[in-house]
């Protein structure tokens, strides 16, 4: 009997040892007296403007939260202030691949937020996998991310690149448009939006009458273009980035030549940036997607909307915000979010409640709904026309018809 | 089929005399000074920047870019020249050093332009050059296109005026053979070098005025690209020889512009493929021959 009662002694004691280690485990950070978030930017390279607006918008957020005592974090039921931790990539994937890892390893960052855009996220997705550190990714998109189920990655602030055409292609249809001609980058961003365009527009009979990938670094389209118009195509899709964009509009305006529709992405996201370097004039009647500001997302249930994000941002850096500012000030909104609900300071508890925030949030960008590929689905990106006011143009969506402003002028005129 | 055939060729053609004039003043300085300026495709960038500037800034045409990138040259060049060159060329090693050398210069100069000018592009008035289109066999290229060409064929046709017409350019032709020759011939090298290291910088100043048109934008970012292009050209053609950079011109875009045409895909990768079967069958360039009997 006493034999007995040793060992049930000796097991309360084991147990209650085990219930401490446990608990100490689940609280087992001491609460730091900074929150570190790494980021990297790049002031200079093909993606510099897009780059510096992303990490503009996340300093702005940081301002903002830091001014308030800092983000509540639920894991030490405390505030904490933030400090970004931001290194320049110069748009090189090999640079980015050094400063990444010296983030993690060196800096030891508490959060891991990727640059901008496809590209210069690619490197960081096996890093981070590998440092079981989940990598916050404001704008890289590309398709081949988001393959399998994942603890390490979560794409915040745009919707997966494979979902970006879907609108475009329905629309497309919509129109009973045969003849299109899609030309894209050969990268992932902008490779997975044409395979999703070709797929759509097949569920509807039509083949593209031209479908070719150029190199990221395209920046000649004049023969191109012509090599396009010998398809005779009514629209002409061209898929690239803000450079590609910039030399195929310029090369189109100086060619002579006419489509009844031509599509590009980054007017959406940079318009001062197409319209200082393409001029309205060339920008007019063209399609694309349009973000926010561009347009805007009044309820939300985390940060700012879209409107007082303007008028907020617009004051305190005396220059009106655009999409990727908007991204990254959203990437600062949801992270706070995640802190305010993951219940232990781990990467993957922060993952489960990006999960669990997953279609009961909603930010300026609309909402967010990510899966457990890390892949954000959130609001799917409409179809708008630059249709010209005054000395420039105005944004009118035309497709879905429940988020229509206004009709397409089809075809577009000559201008 | 034969009017995209003819529409790549007359692009290309066209096309390839601009990139003939993008590498002739990398090709020059190779030529004259055997250094390897890494820096070239900044200082073309820095010629885009200019026009850009008084394009915007004073309203003129940007073909005013093209004295404005003579002055910079001579303004830059000059000190540059005599700050670094002599100094190289009593090295053990002035080509590999000259290597390192430029490319801190380079990145430099990229670093200045992004505090000076922002990271993001800037285009050019596109009806500066002329709104129109002009054909040739029934194939039209924008105005721009003609006017970068003519440019570049007078640029091209004056500097070998340059060497076949004056006593200056006899000197410098003396100095491309054997420095040391031409030295104790009486030729100031350093004199004559520095007018040549001049002239490549104002050629590739010259050249980044039209980036805009042919490429669509100019940003600080666009230098190293242009060098490693110009650097095909000119082995391609033959290293030290203009004439050799014409053909390479010819040839990278005749191919840039066929592999659009019919297989964009791999249209950035025909230069680099040329390169590599031109320097494995013939060392020297298309046109190798050429210097090693100057």
């Amino acid at each position: 009997m006493a034999k007995s009662k040793s060992r049930i002694a000796a097991a309360c004691v084991a147990g209650a040892a085990m219930s401490a280690l446990a608990a100490g485990s689940a609280g087992a950070a001491t609460a730091p007296a900074v929150l570190k978030i790494g980021t990297l930017y790049a002031s200079s390279g093909s993606f510099a403007v897009a780059s510096e607006g992303q990490y503009q918008g996340l300093q702005f957020w940081a301002a903002g939260v830091n001014k308030a005592g800092g983000v509540f974090v639920k894991a030490f039921d405390k505030k904490i202030p933030v400090k970004i931790i931001a290194y320049d990539d110069q748009s090189s994937t090999a640079t980015a691949t050094t400063l990444y890892n010296q983030l993690i390893t060196q800096d030891k960052v508490n959060l891991l937020v990727a640059d901008f855009g496809s590209v210069l996220t690619s490197v960081a997705v096996p890093l981070a996998a590998e440092h079981h550190m989940l990598l916050i990714d404001p704008t890289g998109s590309g398709a081949n991310f988001f393959t399998k189920k994942t603890h390490y990655l979560a794409d915040v602030s745009i919707p997966a690149s494979t979902v970006w055409p879907i609108p475009l292609g329905d629309y497309l249809l919509k129109q009973k448009i045969k003849r299109v001609a899609v030309l894209y980058g050969s990268n992932d961003f902008d490779a997975s939006q044409a395979n999703t365009l070709k797929a759509v527009l097949a569920k509807g009979g039509v083949k593209p009458v031209y479908f070719h990938g150029v190199p990221t670094s395209e920046s000649n389209y004049t023969v191109l273009l012509h090599t396009i118009a010998a398809r005779r195509p009514d629209v002409v899709i061209e898929l690239g980035y803000p450079p590609n964009d910039i030399a195929f509009l310029r090369a189109l305006s100086g060619s002579g030549l006419h489509f009844n529709m031509t599509f590009t992405i980054f007017p959406g996201q940079l318009l001062a940036l197409l319209t200082k370097n393409v001029g309205a004039k060339t920008l007019a009647y063209t399609y694309t997607y349009p973000t926010p500001p561009l347009v805007k997302f009044s309820h939300v249930t985390s940060g700012l909307n879209t409107d007082d994000f303007v008028k907020t941002y617009t004051a305190a850096k005396h220059e009106a915000p655009n999409f990727l500012n908007a991204a990254g000030y959203n990437t600062g909104v949801i992270m706070q979010d995640m802190l305010k609900t993951a219940p232990q300071f781990t990467q993957i508890s922060f993952d489960r409640a990006l999960l669990g925030m997953s279609g009961k949030t909603k930010t300026l960008l609309g909402a967010f709904k990510m899966t457990d590929h890390g892949a954000q689905l959130g609001e799917l990106l409409p179809v708008a026309q630059l249709v010209p006011q005054g000395k420039g143009n105005k944004i009118v969506v035309v497709y879905p018809k429940a988020k229509a402003t206004g009709k397409a002028v089809y075809p577009a005129p000559k201008t | 089929m034969v009017g995209l055939l003819e529409y790549a060729v007359i692009g290309g053609i066209l096309y390839g005399l601009f990139f003939s004039l993008i590498g002739i003043g990398l090709n020059l300085i190779f030529g004259v000074m055997r250094i390897i300026n890494l820096a070239h495709g900044q200082f073309i960038m820095l010629g885009g920047f200019g026009a850009y500037l008084l394009s915007r800034d004073l309203g003129l045409n940007p073909l005013f870019g093209i004295p404005l990138a003579i002055a910079g040259a001579i303004v830059i060049g000059y000190p540059l020249y005599y700050a670094v060159v002599p100094r190289l060329q009593k090295s053990h090693d002035p080509e590999m050093l000259s290597f390192i050398l430029f490319f801190g210069i380079a990145q430099i100069i990229e670093a200045l332009a992004v505090f000076g000018f922002g990271a993001d592009q800037r285009s050019l008035p596109g009806d500066a050059l002329g709104a129109g289109n002009l054909g040739v066999l029934g194939q039209e290229f924008p105005d721009s296109w003609w006017v970068a060409v003519l440019v570049s064929v007078l640029a091209i046709g004056g500097l070998y005026g340059y060497f076949a017409r004056t006593k200056l350019g006899y000197a410098t032709r003396a100095i491309m053979a054997d420095r040391d020759e031409a030295r104790a011939t009486g030729i100031n090298v350093d004199r004559v070098s520095a007018i040549a290291f001049v002239m490549g910088l104002a050629l590739a100043g010259a050249a980044g005025v039209f980036v805009p048109y042919l490429l669509g934008s100019v940003s600080p970012d666009i230098g190293t690209g242009l060098t490693t292009t110009s650097f095909a050209i000119i082995i391609i053609g033959s290293l030290g020889n203009p004439l050799g950079t014409v053909v390479g011109g010819l040839v990278f875009g005749l191919g840039t512009m066929l592999m659009q045409t019919f297989y964009a895909s791999w249209s950035n990768l025909v230069p680099y493929v040329l390169l590599v079967v031109i320097v494995l069958i013939r060392p020297s360039g298309l046109l190798g021959k050429a210097v090693r009997h100057a």
